[in-house]
């Protein structure tokens, strides 16, 4: 069986490995010139004292950070092209019918034909989750943005687990339509959905995330490390988060709330009036966020959620077509 | 001429006598079978594909499933190969219910009317899957077979004519080695030259080996030569079935003046009926003699047998052919 699966796939598996290649030179390439870079630069702006303000340091090519932003989709690629024909294609074409009159079952042939495809899906998330990872290094230390949306879903394991379940998502469509475009159309609709209601959803209740109060007059503040921001504000004089109207804010806060003796600060006034000092002192800001250190345990959930997700396809899967006429 | 207007045979008591020789259920072949059904029925949603199939396959010879298109003959082999369920009804092959397991599959060969190959791989790529997929595997006589016909072994399946891919599929069952061969449609898609040739192959492998064929057309004239044992579909019924020469020494055809044939009906089970304004041409089952002389005995051609059963719209009983005093 795996002889056969390899003859069908060594096509794809090529293109594959060619794809990976070219994105591991580029990488590679411009991940070296931008670790050297950054690493002369950290030690100029220590020479300097000037380190704190590195945000201007520029870093990379644009065209290949925008290349690295873009492999939030290379996990759905092997879904759509491999995962939705596995299946669908051997029924449009009838060829299910030539393989299980072999002396296969057919429980057998698929866990063969998913497990490899599986496999493959998992080593494709992984070879650009690794590079993408090693590349973003600097950004991240720069930025301390590396468990943003966007930013998280590209590195660490989770395109492990995207990968596995998109391919398992395609297999499934391909299974219970029968028809490959169609699948493929299902397992593009069917991955952006899971991805996005899970990101934007669930993700941030993982964990109880952590908030913060601070003086509003005491410059603000910063967790450490590269935590994710899920709310900042203000809370008011009873501890209500104030709505945040248009218009104007004195030190984060907005002017309606305050007395007429803050109008200077909105101006750009650094000395606050006594009276204003007295009416902001009952304002405090608040950070809600997912600390930097919750960083793996919200990659091990999140790679959890993913593979249970391919598991139930992939059981869907082996139900549909042992229990339906081939 | 008028149309042929079949008479009510089934339904006729005569006739219910004489199908009474064996119990209903018994199936229609004598010796051992290599398939047995009883009641078997399929239904896909609303509709029946398969009704009420009570038949049996004898081993090692070539058995004709006649029907017209749409009588349920994919179906009927569909479920002898265990790619679909029955409904209701019982089933066995080779001596047990089709089941997913390597030993039940080892001994099944089943080639589907589309002729399913992998398009894009070549004749050798298969012959290599199957000698990965399969217990036994006669890879060296698939090569010699296809060499022998001039069929490339290294050119990409999809790109070989019709003719060809049919040898190449019927190469690859046969080396599997298995007991049962089911066959659908196999000769449909082939030019006369063609359709020679694989019935030649066949005919040549079931003497070889002596396994059972079971194969589906919807013309007789494609497989009256190879086969010995006929099943006959029509709307999802099984009309005939039995050992042809047995059923055509079991019907005559009894052509006379145009009168009344309430008398040749009482001895006779009348099969068809077709009128002319000056005769009347009967396809009766029994071999007696008619006491009428103006009617004139002979015999009948399996085509002609065929299509009379297949104007039938019910089941004409006929659960098994026994010759009167055959003493089974």
């Amino acid at each position: 069986m795996t002889w056969l699966v390899w003859r069908q796939h060594r096509a794809q598996f090529y293109v594959g490995a060619a794809v990976l290649a070219a994105l591991a030179v580029l990488l590679l390439v411009t991940g070296l010139q931008m670790a050297s870079q950054w690493h002369s630069d950290l030690v100029a702006c220590t020479a300097t004292h000037s380190c704190h303000d590195q945000g201007g340091l520029f870093l990379g090519n644009r065209a290949i950070g925008f290349l690295v932003i873009m492999t939030l989709g290379a996990p759905v690629l092997v879904g759509l092209f491999w995962g939705a024909p596995l299946v669908a294609a051997e029924l449009e074409t009838g060829t299910s019918q030539f393989v299980w009159m072999q002396s296969v079952t057919r429980a057998r042939w698929l866990a063969v034909k998913a497990g490899w495809m599986l496999l493959a899906a998992a080593v494709w998330g992984g070879i650009i989750s690794a590079l993408v990872t090693w590349w973003s290094g600097p950004n991240n230390a720069l930025y301390l943005n590396g468990f943003n949306p966007g930013r998280f879903d590209i590195m660490g394991i989770v395109p492990v687990a995207y990968s596995v379940f998109a391919m398992a998502l395609g297999i499934a469509a391909g299974a219970l339509l029968h028809r490959t475009l169609p699948a493929m159309a299902v397992t593009l609709a069917g991955f952006i959905a899971a991805r996005a209601v899970i990101a934007l959803y669930l993700r941030p209740h993982y964990m109880t995330a952590v908030t913060a109060f601070y003086k509003l007059t005491g410059g603000g503040y910063t967790p450490p490390g590269s935590y994710w921001q899920l709310a900042q504000g203000v809370v008011g004089p009873n501890g209500q988060v104030l709505p945040q109207p248009n218009g104007a804010y004195a030190d984060g806060v907005p002017m309606s709330y305050l007395p007429h003796s803050c109008a200077p600060l909105n101006g750009g006034a650094t000395k606050v009036p006594p009276s204003c000092a007295q009416a902001l002192a009952h304002f405090r800001g608040f950070i809600t966020y997912q600390p930097a250190d919750r960083y793996w345990t919200f990659q091990g959930i999140e790679t959890g959620i993913f593979v249970a997700l391919a598991a139930a396809l992939i059981a869907i899967t082996a139900v549909v077509l042992l229990r339906r006429d081939a | 001429m008028t149309p042929i207007r079949p008479v009510p045979g089934p339904r006729d008591p005569q006739v219910g006598s004489l199908g009474a020789a064996a119990p209903r259920g018994a199936g229609c072949g004598s010796g051992p079978a290599a398939i047995q059904t009883s009641g078997l029925s399929k239904r896909y949603r609303a509709v029946s594909a398969l009704t009420d199939c009570t038949i049996t396959v004898p081993e090692g010879r070539i058995t004709a499933l006649i029907g017209p298109n749409g009588a349920g003959k994919t179906t009927l082999l569909r479920l002898f190969a265990g790619l679909a369920a029955p409904t209701a009804g019982e089933l066995t092959v080779n001596g047990t219910a089709p089941r997913q397991d390597p030993a039940f599959l080892a001994d099944i060969g089943f080639l589907a009317q589309e002729i399913p190959l992998y398009r894009r791989l070549s004749a050798a790529d298969h012959i290599e899957a199957g000698a990965h997929l399969n217990p036994r595997w006669d890879g060296a006589s698939v090569r010699e077979r296809l060499t022998a016909l001039h069929v490339p072994l290294d050119r990409a399946v999809g790109k070989l004519s019709g003719g060809q891919r049919a040898q190449v599929a019927l190469a690859l069952i046969l080396a599997k080695e298995p007991r049962l061969l089911l066959l659908d449609e196999p000769v449909a898609a082939l030019d006369p030259l063609a359709r020679r040739n694989f019935l030649a192959t066949l005919a040549d492998a079931v003497a070889a080996s002596g396994l059972t064929v079971v194969m589906s057309s919807h013309l007789v004239a494609d497989l009256e030569r190879v086969c010995d044992h006929i099943i006959m579909l029509a709307s999802s019924r099984v009309q005939l079935c039995g050992d042809i020469e047995e059923l055509l020494a079991e019907h005559q055809i009894l052509v006379g003046p145009r009168k009344d044939i309430t008398a040749i009906q009482r001895s006779h089970a009348v099969v068809q009926v077709t009128r002319t304004p000056r005769q009347v041409t009967l396809l009766v089952r029994g071999k007696g003699p008619v006491a009428d002389p103006a009617f004139q005995a002979s015999d009948v051609s399996l085509e002609e047998l065929v299509l009379a059963y297949m104007g039938q719209d019910a089941p004409p009983a006929l659960a098994r052919l026994t010759t009167v005093g055959d003493g089974q």
